[in-house]
């Protein structure tokens, strides 16, 4: 389904989404962030990228497993959480973004699907925000098999014409949201069509980095493991963990007991973001950490995404969103990493 | 004026004279405006050294990984670092020597005035440019940066672009060094603690709402600790194993030993995290801005250590930063000291 939504009337599209809860991008002064709103008129789509993708709705930093209590007769009593299924709608999803969730799909499903997750994930309805402009100088998704206008993991996406949206539905989830609000949607014409296609083809234009052999990476990587390439690049990491954490398509986590009362026992078995970059995150229990220095952790990184994942799923742990490029706070540049990895295999 | 030229040639004589075993500086980079860290060892890659109003990193945090690495060598070698350093990034110097953290014979400091600028605020910048690109930046004489953008030349007022620490900083030359470029002229701070006066005009209910929502923002990802070259602890409480375990750690010892701060990134664990660090920075942060800076949630990071810097200045007449032999603010005593606080 293709539709014409003016800009006037987008706000009033929202409030027809009453029965949802609804986020989207708000503009914090410099930044953007994902929030749910209660006001349409709050909701900024010029906005660049936000600092955290949709993975932090769908794939929350906490998550309660479980509550645990010991009752008067010592008795331990362990009550399962499981999240409520509140219908939900995401506003403004980068195409970047939206793929990243088709990618921790994969994750959390195979042998064990995550009823964390997926109760998260069944329960929303992703409307994207094609990239007319590309929302960061660093954006690459041409170079990992995404585009600045993909449908890949969308249920709509909206395209901006200046004073309207080029709407396209996706999916049933998506056609459900346009028909709560019908009256507003028009028929687009021919012109409207055309426009898009432009506007696409510019766009495509406009991502101006690229990796440079993408396609030969994964097989070069599988010889890498041992070179100093890693100290090299990895010399100025500061073991932060902002690469990883917003990332859009990283998913490592921990599991812990948070107790609140030792007598009686009393706490919450929770699940939160873990980090590869973070010095503890593969230390064992006797001291010994085959990770143990800034070079093993960023190989683990680009390993991960552009061998491990390859292997596995047959596609890369990455979707070009630039994130960690931009926001590396010493300029640790994913782009620049991979086209040594090239050089090294030629 | 610091012209690189001058710099490069100080850097090339101390590598090719063996004097220094590799210098820290700044280069390009690929991501944005800002520029990198660079490690240079060969004479020949002097080239790459940069100095300009981007060169905002404070490269003293690099000595903190230097004193790791070199104490893990069977054979160090034992000549000195170089370190390019401004003025607030000496002072982080002056307080690491003063911690007998850093010997002083293992750096070589090449210090550099901002004289009466400083370094901008990437921020700013981006807002005051409304989306063009700013390719080159540099200092005038007249309290201006002349800004190179795909439409040419502007020139934008020092004040509107500056980083906020530079505006309120009290020495833009290095205090210790061992070559100087530029000249040591201050640039006049109207207000040293400037930015604390709408924070304090607060009242405290209001000082709670403000805190709270920007920690509730935290995602724990520890880069304002990660960038300060004074979070040099080997074990953080902040972190989930925040003691040294060895192979003669025994189970109970692990049961036995506090965790201070839960993983999860709810209130009552980023108020601890971030006020334990700031308590930690009491008489030690020299307000280089690197913590605020790096915040990808835009956390005003800056604002709690200046509190404390005012508290240590107000009710200690301590200042930070300019004495290596000073005693620490947290470590000595003086007679006259305020105790009303002990009750």
């Amino acid at each position: 389904m293709e539709k014409i939504l003016t800009k006037k009337s987008f706000p009033q599209w929202v409030k027809k989404l009453s029965l949802y809860k609804i986020y989207a991008p708000v503009r914090d002064n410099d930044i953007c962030n994902l929030e749910a709103i209660d006001n349409p008129e709050s909701i900024d789509l010029d906005c660049s990228n936000t600092v955290l993708s949709p993975k932090k709705i769908i794939f929350p930093q906490r998550e309660i497993y479980l509550e645990f209590e010991t009752s008067d007769e010592n008795k331990l009593q362990v009550k399962e959480i499981l999240p409520e299924e509140t219908p939900s709608v995401i506003f403004g999803v980068r195409p970047c973004d939206a793929k990243a969730l088709t990618l921790t799909d994969k994750v959390f499903s195979g042998d064990f699907k995550d009823p964390y997750y997926w109760k998260r994930r069944n329960s929303t309805t992703l409307i994207g925000l094609a990239c007319n402009i590309p929302p960061s100088p660093n954006c690459f998704c041409l170079s990992v098999g995404g585009s600045p206008h993909s449908k890949e993991g969308l249920d709509i996406l909206m395209t901006d014409l200046g004073d309207k949206y080029f709407v396209e539905s996706l999916s049933e989830k998506g056609s459900t949201l346009i028909n709560l609000a019908k009256p507003l949607f028009q028929q687009p014409k021919a012109a409207d069509k055309k426009a898009v296609e432009k506007t696409q083809a510019e766009a495509e234009k406009k991502i101006v980095r690229q990796i440079k052999d993408i396609k030969k990476i994964p097989s070069i990587l599988e010889n890498m493991f041992d070179s100093p390439l890693w100290d090299k690049e990895s010399l100025s990491c500061l073991r932060c963990g902002i690469c990883t954490y917003l990332c859009p398509t990283c998913h490592c986590f921990d599991i812990n007991d948070e107790v609140s009362s030792s007598s009686p026992v009393k706490g919450k078995r929770v699940r939160t973001w873990d980090n590869c970059q973070f010095p503890d995150f593969t230390m064992h229990s006797s001291g010994h950490n085959p990770r143990p220095d800034r070079s093993s952790r960023l190989r683990q990184r680009i390993l991960h995404k552009f061998q491990y994942f390859v292997e596995l799923y047959k596609d890369y742990q990455c979707t070009g969103c630039g994130r960690c490029i931009s926001k590396c706070p010493v300029g640790i540049d994913i782009i620049e990493v991979l086209d040594k990895v090239s050089d090294y295999g030629s | 004026m610091v012209n690189l030229e001058d710099l490069k040639n100080e850097a090339h004589k101390l590598l090719k004279e063996g004097t220094v075993k590799y210098i820290i500086g700044y280069e390009r980079g690929t991501n944005g405006l800002l520029p990198i860290p660079a490690f240079i060892k060969n004479p020949e890659d002097v080239e790459r050294l940069i100095w300009d109003p981007t060169c905002v990193f404070n490269l003293t945090r690099f000595l903190v990984d230097e004193k790791r690495r070199k104490a893990s060598e069977k054979e160090p070698d034992e000549r000195p670092v170089g370190v390019i350093v401004k003025g607030c990034d000496s002072r982080a110097l002056v307080v690491l020597l003063q911690e007998k953290f850093i010997n002083r014979d293992d750096v070589y400091i090449l210090g550099v005035s901002c004289e009466e600028a400083g370094v901008l605020d990437e921020k700013k910048l981006a807002k005051t440019l409304k989306g063009k690109k700013a390719k080159n930046i540099e200092f005038t004489k007249n309290d201006n940066f002349v800004v190179m953008t795909e439409d040419g030349k502007t020139e934008i007022s020092a004040k509107e672009i500056l980083a906020e620490r530079c505006l309120e900083c009290k020495a833009n030359f290095p205090v210790i060094y061992d070559i100087l470029l530029g000249e040591k002229v201050k640039r006049k701070s109207d207000k040293p603690f400037g930015s604390l006066e709408k924070f304090e005009s607060l009242s405290k209910e209001e000082r709670w709402t403000f805190w709270k929502e920007q920690l509730d923002k935290c995602i724990r990802c520890y880069a304002c600790r990660s960038v300060c070259p004074m979070c040099y602890c080997d074990e953080c409480v902040a972190d989930t194993i925040n003691f040294a375990v060895t192979a003669d750690t025994t189970a109970e010892e692990k049961a036995q030993k506090i965790k201070w701060a839960e993983k999860s990134p709810v209130t009552s664990e980023n108020f601890v995290y971030h006020l334990v660090r700031a308590i930690h920075l009491a008489g030690r942060c020299i307000d280089c801005g690197e913590c605020e800076r790096v915040c990808p949630l835009d956390i005003p990071l800056r604002l709690l250590n200046k509190k404390l810097e005012k508290e240590a200045k107000e009710l200690f007449d301590y200042e930070v930063g300019f004495d290596p032999d000073q005693p620490s603010l947290v470590s000595s005593f003086k007679d006259e000291d305020p105790e009303d606080f002990i009750r």
